[in-house]
């Protein structure tokens, strides 16, 4: 049976070879499109793996070898700026000749020395010297290699100091390995969070996909039942017929399954480049292990023949000819339950937020799952009751037949995009969220104060970190360091804000509770109006410090940006140490980067200084990560539930060859005909479209209630860019299924049937 | 032989349908030969011959459904076989009217749509097109399966909703391909009875291809069509015409 099912398969002519080569492009499509959601995750680990060290504590997950032998290594890691990157800058001060080595340098660099990725090296080559280089004492001596890099953009720089220098830093500490186990490793306390990410868009991609194959499996399904009965008429058993229809499918799938791996392989150094994660991978990261190999190698063509022998399973195949089971009964108004007990659930927790993480996990999870499963239980009941009052409506022929149709089956018409439903369900949540934050987190930049303002901070008084560390509070600013800010163009003044000397005394422990206050000379502040004024007649202001994310947090939401008196009289503020420093600029690339070089020369031990939007731009970065995956997934779920619809208008198109045939006979022109098959395909991706991402908004605007106590912004435009543009795609994949209408209508169709 | 006029019957009549030396092949095979046949307004007339003959060929070419390799198609005193895809689709649409063996009611819609849907592609309204069709309901002994899809209706029922569909738009020429091939006797009796008497009671031309010489019985004219050509033409022959007409 499996040799006929072969010869069936391979050597049944024209038609029999059209129909597997169908098949086998739209396996291809589905398989190349699983393998770069694999491969996608295996990259995102990979670099995860790579830059393993630069997460490295004193408590390492996984130390690398030699830690017993090893001399004590000074490090310190910081995250530095240069406009919108972010640049991983390691300071490190071997104390003997085994200190470790971090990988990608061939030895660590000595004081003086500093090794630089390649990307960073270029921006070290192109910017001007004294906006970023003057921050990195020394010479170049190397360059660090791909393997201790993220991305082929990666900016990372490994400093080298004297032992003396680093000792007196008290953020630096002393290790004796790197890091080796990825983020996300076990034990590890913080998740992968882009792998956690990739995941669920894997996921959310994998049912369209299945759904897809699935569907192109049962192409031209009607053709093949006929001959089916005949071959039923001649002596063959049910079971027969259908390990000859599990043979077939297979040998297609398997043969789409090959080009789907010709086909991610032959792309992949493009893919590479695209930065689906906000950053472009190196083409090697987009592999596959033998595991992901198998999964899909194997099980994409078992996949297909479960889905060839569920399909026969739905047609009784007799010797005389073909019948479809009876039409399953109308969905019930049931089916809309777990979707409003998903809405209402999280409706609940508006005002009612959960306490603790684990309550509001369980409780946003099971609101969002319940929500996504109910549109799926929904759908079809939703198509019904949408189709039937497209008919009752109906003034068209066209609509009139289409909307009769959708109303018969509505799980057939339901099942074609009902992947897609999870795919944007997941992605408008996701992006709903993700614009709202990053709306609230670019309302709090406090416009110029928060954009236009470098802010150094030193502290007030001694702070103890938790791991016992002693930073010392204010310092003196050199006089020679003012004026070199004061020269550098588009600095428009400096202030200082000192420490208050009847704030608490004593050292801090731990991280200081609420937006610190110090004060400020009225001269000063006078000079950079976005930092806001004094009471009239005051010479100093109590201010909390900008720079510190709460304090300008504190000026944004401050309605009268008027800072109270304070009782200190104007001469005696010269003699207070300097809590913070503020760097007025016109907010240009080369005054921020021009102060920020200067402050980071002359206080290497201190925290880098910021703006705002520099403190937020690696959330941001990230953000824009999860943006651009949320972007790729609607597309590419769009485009393959566009595929499915196309497989299966193509097939309702087989299936009713000779009524359509016969009217076009009759004189009904081609157009109504295409509007039929249009109306049949568009409605129910669009109207599942709209649902999909209508619960997924609701839903995002529900918990950002709950959690927030903040409404839903509207997705940006890249969003609407995305759903546009995937739909577009979608009407264009079912527009290329219209001139088969044509063809298969024609006046030789009736007179042959 | 061409002209610009189209070809008198034997009786000198102007004929409302004609086709003159008709010629037609699919590929390496003639299906028509030179074929010529005339018919007048109102007349009922029989292809007949047996399988691969031409017959369904020439009622394809003479419905504007196929355009012949050679000779002229004349419907009153324009040429169809000249006449551009959308033209004849459109006189197809207003003029005739089809009725064919089966598989010819589109199955999501109920009888009583699809006979109306003729009306609809000319662009009548619903609850017109719908009120229309209900008539024919009665007069072609359907009544009470208004509502009812193509697979619940009985091969006579179908038959009768596809008659009804035909000759919902008045037309000037219904022509039917073995309409009641599908049919029991009894049935396709019945379905010829009603074709005949509602084309008479308009005044439609019925141009009817059989093999079966009780369904062309119902016709007032026979031909024969053999090799791709008309061979015979038996007219008022049938001994029991007189009676059914």
């Amino acid at each position: 049976m499996t040799r006929l099912g072969l010869r069936l398969t391979l050597a049944s002519g024209r038609e029999a070879i059209i129909r597997l080569v169908a098949i086998a492009a739209a396996v291809a499509l589905g398989v190349g499109v699983l393998l770069v959601s694999l491969a996608g995750i295996n990259a995102v680990e990979a670099q995860s793996t790579r830059t393993a060290w630069l997460n490295t504590s004193r408590q390492n997950l996984r130390p690398g070898g030699g830690e017993a032998t090893a001399d004590p290594l000074w490090a310190k890691g910081n995250l530095d700026q240069y406009g919108t990157s972010v640049i991983q800058r390691v300071d490190v001060a071997a104390t003997g000749p085994r200190s470790p080595v971090p990988p990608g340098i061939p030895q660590l660099p000595g004081p003086g020395q500093f090794y630089a990725s390649p990307a960073l090296s270029r921006l070290l080559r192109s910017a001007p010297r004294a906006q970023l280089a003057d921050r990195y004492p020394g010479r170049q001596v190397g360059t660090i290699a791909d393997i201790a890099l993220a991305s082929p953009d990666s900016l990372v720089i490994i400093v080298g100091h004297s032992p003396a220098e680093l000792a007196q830093d008290p953020s630096a500490g002393q290790i004796r390995s790197f890091e080796t186990a990825a983020q996300g490793a076990p034990g590890d306390p913080h998740p992968g969070r882009m792998q956690l990410i990739l995941a669920v868009v894997a996921g959310a991609l994998l049912i369209p996909v299945l759904i897809f194959i699935g569907a192109a499996t049962r192409l031209s399904a009607a053709r093949r039942e006929q001959r089916f009965a005949a071959m039923r008429l001649v002596g063959a058993t049910p079971r027969q017929v259908s390990v000859i229809a599990a043979v077939e499918a297979t040998v297609a799938t398997a043969v789409g399954v090959v080009a789907g791996f010709a086909v991610f392989f032959g792309l992949r150094s493009v893919l590479a480049t695209v930065p689906f994660t906000g950053q472009p991978f190196f083409p090697a990261d987009l592999s596959l292990r033998w595991t992901n190999v198998a999964l899909v190698a194997l099980g994409v063509p078992v996949i297909a023949a479960l889905a060839a022998r569920l399909a026969l399973r739905r047609v009784q195949i007799s010797p005389l000819g073909v019948t479809r089971r009876v039409t399953p009964p109308n969905p019930k108004a049931w089916r809309a339950v777990p979707l409003l007990a998903g809405i209402a659930e999280l409706a609940y927790f508006v005002g009612r937020k959960p306490a603790g993480t684990t309550a509001q996990i369980r409780a946003y999870g099971a609101g969002f799952g319940l929500a996504m499963v109910g549109l799926v239980v929904a759908g079809p009941w939703l198509t019904m009751l949408g189709s039937r009052l497209m008919a009752r409506r109906a003034r068209r022929p066209a609509t009139l037949i289409a909307g009769r149709r959708l109303a018969d089956n509505p799980r057939a018409a339901f099942r074609a995009v009902s992947g897609l439903i999870v795919a944007l369900f997941i992605s408008s949540a996701a992006l709903g969220i993700i614009t709202t934050m990053l709306d609230y987190r670019t309302a709090s930049t406090g416009g110029a104060a928060g954009r236009d303002i470098l802010a150094q901070p030193f502290g007030d008084r001694e702070r103890i970190t938790p791991d016992g560390h002693r930073i010392p509070g204010g310092v003196t600013v050199p006089d020679t360091l003012l004026a070199q800010l004061d020269a550098i163009p588009g600095v428009r003044a400096v202030a200082a804000i000192h420490a208050d000397p009847s704030a608490p005394s004593g050292p801090a422990i731990g991280p200081t509770e609420g937006p610190p206050t110090g004060l400020i000379a009225c001269a000063d502040l006078a000079r950079i109006p976005a930092l806001g004024r004094c009471q009239a007649g005051a010479a100093v202001a109590a201010i909390p410090w900008v720079g510190m994310d709460e304090g300008i947090t504190s000026h944004a939401q401050a309605t009268v940006r008027v800072w109270p008196a304070a009782p200190v009289p104007a001469e005696e503020l010269a003699s207070l140490p300097v809590a913070a420093l503020d760097v007025g600029t016109d907010g240009s690339r080369g005054a921020i980067e021009g102060a920020r070089t200067a402050l980071e020369a002359a206080f290497p031990d201190r925290d880098i200084p910021a703006t705002l939007g520099d403190i937020s731009a690696d959330n941001a970065q990230l953000i824009e990560g999860w943006r651009q995956l949320a972007d790729v997934a609607i597309i590419a779920s769009l485009v393959i539930a566009a595929c499915s619809l196309a497989v299966s208008v193509a097939g309702g198109l087989i299936d009713r060859k000779r009524p359509f045939s016969l009217l076009r006979l009759t004189g009904t022109p081609l157009g109504v005909l295409r509007r039929v098959v249009a109306l049949e395909a568009a409605l129910p991706l669009l109207v599942v479209a709209a649902a999909a991402a209508g619960t997924g908004l609701l839903a995002a605007h529900l918990f950002l209630r709950a959690q927030l106590d903040e409404s839903l912004r509207p997705p940006g435009s890249g969003y609407y860019l995305a759903v546009v543009a995937g739909l577009g795609l979608a009407l264009g994949i079912i527009a290329a299924t219209l001139p088969l209408l044509r063809r298969i209508t024609g006046p030789e169709t009736a007179r042959n049937e | 032989m061409t002209g610009a006029r189209p070809p008198a019957r034997p009786d000198g009549a102007t004929p409302l349908l004609a086709a003159r030396d008709v010629v037609k092949s699919f590929g390496p095979t003639p299906a028509l030969r030179g074929a010529s046949l005339a018919v007048a307004a109102g007349e009922i007339v029989a292809v007949m011959g047996p399988s691969g003959s031409g017959k369904s060929t020439l009622l394809h070419c003479l419905a504007g459904i196929l355009t012949p390799d050679r000779g002229e198609v004349w419907f009153g005193a324009r040429r169809l076989d000249t006449m551009g895809e959308a033209e004849r689709s459109a006189l197809r649409r207003e003029r005739f009217g089809f009725v064919f063996q089966s598989g010819q009611l589109v199955p999501e819609l109920t009888a009583e749509e699809n006979v109306a849907l003729p009306l609809l592609l000319g662009g009548v309204r619903r609850s017109a097109a719908l009120e229309e069709a209900r008539a024919w309901f009665e007069r072609l002994d359907l009544k009470g399966l208004e509502a009812r899809r193509s697979g619940e209706l009985s091969g006579g029922q179908a038959q009768r909703v596809a008659l009804a569909r035909a000759l919902v738009g008045r037309p000037q020429v219904v022509f039917a391909d073995e309409p009641t091939g599908s049919l029991d006797s009894l049935s396709g009796e019945h379905v010829m009875e009603l074709l005949v008497a509602a084309s008479r009671e308009q005044g439609t031309t019925v141009v009817l291809v059989t093999h079966d010489a009780r369904v062309a019985a119902y016709a007032e004219r026979e031909v024969v069509v053999r090799d791709g050509t008309v061979t015979a033409l038996l007219d008022q022959a049938a001994p029991d015409r007189a009676a059914r007409s």
